[in-house]
């Protein structure tokens, strides 16, 4: 064919390459450079620890290549992203070994720098330069129309996303669309340029090419060079710590804004609020409108949806954390009246502060379980009568830690980003714990059970959810209930189900005292139930909307009664369902045998 | 018989309405669900501000009826409109026409139970003003067994976004004062508390009620909410609350706690609302055309409006809405 190793048409790729490769080493350097000192030291161990290194090959392959997550929530959606991916890896791969494995072309002789620079654009463009074994152009035609099938797909997608099983899909500006296009254009350009040699589309492809590269860090398209490094600095087990910086960044750039949390979303019950959920919360963090994120991230419920769905793992409640945390914003509320709860232990006695708490009144050789309900729980006295009468109907030796009142978990500080107020409390709670000598803590909200799973320091002491806690004393035997004819539903808890994968302990329970029907979603795809503490800008009509989704979803096999296991979630669907709604604990109270 | 009004409802508002109606020379006829009527008010003991006995107004009221047609233990099920005004099918199986329909409708009592961090349905001693109001007229609940300490808690389910009632229930305030009074009387040793977000004395009399409540009756106005209510080893009601004028949270043991129910929109007309077209505003009331010269009309032609169905309100108001109504009906049966 054609013995010259150059035309000028590789020129606009050569061009947007080297662009698009300065633009990543660059920001490469800046997240690593953003990253805190210790956190970086952890990313660089991570890299050389074996377990991580495992764990980052699987998901470069799984994720990036492959999409296995995208796969497994829709098949015909997992192909379109993987046909493109894999297919244009495989081409770019093919392609670099063929240099290797053919012979110099004829006549030609290129080494050293040059011969270098050729391979820069030489796999790209080849098929004008030479002929390529049968084997090869197989391989090449193959995985080049695995990717147009692909892009087949996705304009199918753009016209109907239903077909991807996606009903709302992110909306976007101009250089997306465009960006889009040109992607969309490049592997059909290709493919008429290799199989007719005409030399407009090769200069079509090079453009496009051109294009993409060069408006790649404008747009989501960002998103494929940059998931890579997020997924190293995931496995170290980094956190964000400011919205904009260091890891953050990288998952601003890692967010393909592919919408799938835009369904997920309990806030898109009202397609006007769909432009609260995270796929534009993150563009428009990206994007710098840090007014509009503020309003964002306070809006969300944090129930931690999104990030479960997410095909890219990006942990857009830190994201959001992180930016609460970063606008700095005062208590003008004057309590200097109240009396200051001293956190040294000789001063808890005092009576107008915290109460002392005197423990041990029951003398037992029996290890001892505390058993402490928290604000919200002392809020919902059904649940605390119940879990006493649990308690006691099964003969364990309990204290109860905040009966005449207690010191918040600390959870509602951390939700509104102010991380010292809650360390004053949790150091408070955990000195409280340490003095009781239990040796297993019972909570019967899930807003406390992961503050003190996640930020509590209780070594010896293990913590249950009461979901757990009597699932444990059935399974055991101390706890004998007997079997009814109700059918319950149960509803799943943000902060205990999706935060802690507690899906099947209080499954099991109501499965020992009724008929268990189930919602029309459940588990990780279980809705919020709208009272979430996370939100500061929900009005109540909003939440009101979102509670009835969540109570329709619950009532689609028409239960008699829902069952919750969140005495926040139990007063907000109390609003709006036409069952009654109950605690685990009340139900189970409700079905004990009487020889217990 | 096309001269027939329905009114749906036979509370205070559709006595009085039908009262005027036939007075009129128009012929109502009252479709009331339960076994009598008189609504809610036949419930209460006295009324405020001066502590009439509810009975007299009440019995005046039924006086006036006793010729008007009246459907009791009966529902409307059904309702269309036609050519001369609407079709009514009821519950007993018969159907009636009318000209117009007044919904005089009413309201339902929050259910406490809604508010768990009060007790009730938890805690044997705390009972609802609606449950006092009856202890008043029989002198019999166990539950009230000589209490020593007794707090009274205002805006149960009223001007509170967490159970979505951000209105006020308007009457409560003077309620409870009206209540606390009584409860002194009954129990002269007893310390009356009533906790109170503010306390709006709007109509006449009524800010004298409150000042002879403190003076006269020793009742303890204490501005804040209560916040938690909880059982010590004796079974006796521990109550947490701010003291919003002195800026100190306290806690508080008592023997009895009342609870102010609001009013809520009587749901139980929903379908048959539904079925005329008649929205509902955004406290979950029914929508009148307009809250100054339209108040008694609904959006719907021939449809009236009257007493609780659009808002809370007291006995004066409801009374004045359904005199109103009966005007407005006579009108657009005249101009028809």
């Amino acid at each position: 064919m054609n013995n010259n190793i150059f035309h000028p048409f590789v020129l606009p790729f050569v061009l947007g390459m080297a662009f698009v490769l300065t633009y990543c080493v660059v920001g490469l350097i800046r997240v690593i450079w953003q990253l805190p000192k210790e956190d970086r030291k952890q990313f660089l161990i991570s890299l050389v620890t074996p377990k991580t290194i495992w764990a980052n090959i699987r998901d470069l392959f799984g994720d990036c290549l492959f999409h296995v997550k995208i796969w497994k929530r829709n098949p015909l959606l997992g192909y379109m992203h993987s046909s493109i991916a894999f297919g244009w890896f495989m081409i770019i791969v093919i392609g670099h070994v063929m240099l290797f494995t053919l012979k110099p072309l004829e006549g030609v002789e290129v080494e050293g720098f040059a011969r270098s620079f050729t391979n820069f654009y030489y796999p790209i463009f080849y098929k004008h330069f030479a002929t390529e074994t049968p084997v090869f152009a197989f391989l090449m035609d193959f995985f080049l129309l695995m990717i147009i099938s692909g892009i087949l797909i996705a304009v199918v997608k753009k016209i109907y996303s239903k077909i991807v099983g996606v009903k709302r899909v992110t909306k976007f500006g101009f250089a997306d669309n465009m960006v889009r296009f040109a992607l969309w254009t490049i592997f059909p350009f290709r493919l008429i340029a290799e199989k007719s040699n005409i030399m407009a589309f090769w200069w079509l492809y090079s453009i496009d090419l051109m294009i993409f590269m060069c408006m790649l860090p404008f747009t989501r398209y960002m998103h494929i060079p940059t998931e890579a490094l997020f997924i190293l600095l995931r496995h170290a087990g980094l956190k964000a710590r400011e919205p904009r910086k260091g890891f953050a960044l990288a998952q601003l750039y890692s967010c393909p804004s592919c919408g799938l949390c835009i369904d997920a979303c309990p806030m898109s019950v009202n397609d006007q609020k769909s432009g609260n959920t995270s796929a534009y919360f993150m563009k428009i963090l990206r994007n710098g409108d840090m007014a509009e994120a503020q309003r964002i991230a306070e809006t969300c419920l944090m129930c931690g949806k999104c990030v479960l769905v997410c095909p890219v793992s990006i942990e857009s409640c830190d994201i959001k954390f992180s930016q609460r945390a970063a606008v700095p914003y005062e208590i003008h509320s004057d309590h200097s009246y109240l009396d200051v709860i001293s956190t040294e232990a000789e001063h808890s006695g005092d009576p107008s502060g915290a109460r002392a708490f005197t423990f041990g009144e029951k003398i037992s050789t029996k290890p001892k379980t505390l058993y402490f309900a928290g604000c919200m729980t002392q809020l919902t006295p059904k649940i605390m009568r119940s879990m006493k009468q649990i308690m006691e109907t099964a003969g364990e030796n309990y204290d109860f830690l905040d009966k005449d009142g207690g010191v918040c978990c600390g959870r509602p500080m951390i939700l509104s980003g102010k991380p010292a107020e809650a360390q004053a409390m949790i150091a408070k709670n955990t000195e409280l714990i340490k003095q009781s000598g239990a040796t297993k803590l019972v909570l019967s909200c899930p807003i406390c059970y992961k503050v003190f799973k996640e930020e509590y320091h209780l070594e010896g002491i293990e913590i249950l959810h009461h979901t757990q806690y009597i699932d444990e004393l059935v399974k055991t035997g101390k706890l004998k209930v007997g079997k009814g004819e109700v059918n319950y539903v149960y509803h799943d808890p943000c902060e205990l189900g999706r935060a802690f994968g507690v899906y099947d302990e209080p499954r099991e329970v109501i499965e020992n005292v009724g008929n268990l029907v189930k919602a029309k979603s459940e588990k990780v795809e279980s809705i919020c139930c709208g009272g979430s503490l996370g939100s500061f800008r929900l009005t109540q009509q909003e939440r009101d909307e979102i509670t009835q989704n969540s109570v329709d979803d619950l009532m689609f096999n028409k239960p008699d009664e829902i069952v919750t296991a969140c005495p926040l979630c139990l007063k907000t669907f109390s609003k709006k369902s036409p069952v009654a709604v109950k605690d685990i604990a009340e139900v189970v109270v409700e079905n004990l045998q009487a020889n217990n | 018989m096309k001269e027939n009004i329905i009114i749906i409802g036979g509370g205070a508002a559709g006595m009085e309405a039908a009262t005027q109606l036939q007075k009129l020379g128009l012929t109502p006829v009252i479709i009331e669900k339960s076994n009598a009527l008189g609504g809610h008010i036949a419930q209460w003991d006295k009324l405020f501000p001066a502590f009439h006995n509810a009975k007299d107004v009440v019995s005046k009221m039924f006086d006036n009826v006793k010729d008007i047609k009246t459907y009791l233990n009966t529902e409307v099920t059904d309702i269309q409109r036609n050519a001369d005004g609407f079709h009514a099918v009821l519950s007993n199986g018969e159907a009636i026409d009318g000209k117009a329909v007044v919904l005089a409708t009413g309201f339902d009592l929050f259910k406490a139970e809604r508010k768990q961090e009060y007790g009730y349905g938890i805690y044997n001693n705390v009972i609802t003003s609606l449950e006092l109001e009856k202890f008043f007229r029989t002198r019999k609940d166990e539950r009230i067994n000589n209490p020593k300490k007794i707090g009274f808690v205002h805006c149960v389910g009223a001007r509170d976004v967490k159970v979505g009632n951000t209105y006020c229930s308007k009457v409560c305030c003077t309620t409870a004062l009206k209540q606390a009074c009584e409860m002194k009387e009954v129990f002269p040793e007893a310390e009356v508390y009533t906790f109170y977000m503010d306390l709006r004395m709007f109509g006449p009399g009524y800010e004298d009620l409150y000042l002879k409540t403190q003076k006269d009756y020793d009742v303890k106005c204490i501005r804040g909410r209560v916040c938690e209510v909880s059982e010590d080893m004796d079974g006796r009601l521990v109550i947490k609350a701010e003291d919003t004028l002195f800026g100190k949270p306290l806690r508080m043991t008592l023997d009895l706690l009342v609870l102010m129910c609001s009013m809520e929109k009587n749901k139980s007309i929903d379908k048959i609302q539904q079925q005329l077209g008649v929205e509902n505003n955004s406290d979950g009331f029914m929508q009148n055309r307009d809250m100054y010269l339209g108040m008694n009309d609904s959006k719907q032609e021939g449809v009236f409006v009257a007493g609780t169905c659009t808002a809370p309100k007291s006995l004066p108001d409801t009374i004045g809405e359904a005199r109103s109504v009966a005007v407005e009906v006579f009108n657009y049966v005249n101009n028809k």
